[in-house]
């Protein structure tokens, strides 16, 4: 049975790589395709670097607070006793609480 | 050498790779585009952002197929790209002779090259490292803009948006120019073979080093 021929005379020499090109293109090919995998992995490890760091401030700015606590405080307690009357009075729900507005659609 | 003979430019690897490639960058391209125009209405762009995600997964498929199935060709064409000589200069300077021959009917003479000249191979360091890039860049802005932090995601978008431009302007060229040298498209597109004197004027180094008769 003859062996069916082909459409065409010549072809590239599968010698013109050599085998230590090879290992060395190929190896800086991969190493490469590595780095933002690694780079990726890295940023979703510290994803939460930020708060983390907001986190320890706040208890940074607690420990070195005279005042640690709000009932604590003299001006609060002036405002109470001198005009509000009581947490939860009539003015310090108009003065001191806030309602919730979705300002979701001012964003887009 | 006789007028009959032919040479296997591209092995049949190389051509459905390009194919898909082709298919799924021109979809991206187009739907990239409208997406940052933004000239429909909300549910058009809901419908283009799917398209667009559906053909960067063919294109990533098709790019992860050919790294593994064909990594000697990767190799081969990294190597190509990546070496340079003093008529890469010399051909920049004429610009392959190619505006001459189009816009003033001259031949003026190109200095000899490889498989692929230095237009190609600047050309192929764009779709290399920019591909690459835009690849993996889609994946983390589509898959993960929740878990990267902000300045992370708007960076990948940043770069996401200006490869993807410089890819488009070196597209327009390439289809241009795959166009006008008709025996590379058919080539490219149908049987993988060119002519052995085409080669052998537009390719001499390539010619001369890399090609054996079979048989």
């Amino acid at each position: 049975m003859s062996e069916k021929k082909k459409p065409y005379d010549y072809v590239e020499s599968p010698f013109m790589l050599t085998r230590r090109e090879f290992v060395i293109i190929g190896g800086i090919i991969i190493a490469l395709l590595a780095v933002p995998v690694v780079w990726l992995r890295s940023a979703l490890v510290n994803r939460n670097y930020y708060i983390k760091a907001r986190t320890k401030g706040l208890y940074q700015d607690d420990v070195s607070s005279k005042i640690r606590m709000s009932h604590e405080n003299p001006a609060i307690a002036r405002f109470y006793k001198e005009f509000a009357g009581h947490p939860l009075s009539a003015v310090s729900e108009e003065l001191l609480h806030t309602t919730y507005v979705n300002r979701m659609n001012a964003l887009s | 050498m006789t007028d009959s003979s032919f040479i296997l430019k591209h092995p049949m690897q190389v051509r459905v790779f390009h194919f898909i490639l082709a298919v799924s960058f021109l979809t991206l391209a187009v739907t990239g585009i409208i997406l940052f125009q933004k000239p429909l209405q909300e549910a058009a762009m809901n419908t283009v952002i799917q398209i667009h995600v559906v053909a960067g997964v063919v294109m990533t498929l098709d790019a992860l197929a050919f790294l593994f199935l064909a990594f000697d060709r990767v190799v081969m064409f990294t190597k190509r790209v990546f070496t340079f000589s003093g008529n890469d200069l010399k051909w920049f300077t004429v610009l392959g002779g190619y505006p001459q021959k189009i816009l003033l009917h001259k031949k003026v003479e190109v200095p000899p090259m490889g498989k692929y000249n230095a237009g190609q191979k600047l050309f192929g360091i764009f779709v290399l490292v920019g591909g690459t890039l835009l690849i993996l860049s889609g994946w983390a802005l589509w898959t993960l803009p929740h878990i990267i932090p902000h300045g992370d995601t708007s960076m990948i978008g940043t770069i996401h948006l200006y490869v993807s431009w410089i890819l488009i302007l070196f597209l327009l060229v390439h289809l241009f120019l795959g166009i006008y040298m008709v025996d590379d498209f058919k080539a490219m597109f149908l049987h993988g073979r060119i002519p052995y004197e085409d080669a052998a004027e537009k390719s001499p180094l390539w010619v001369k080093n890399d090609i054996c008769k079979i048989g």
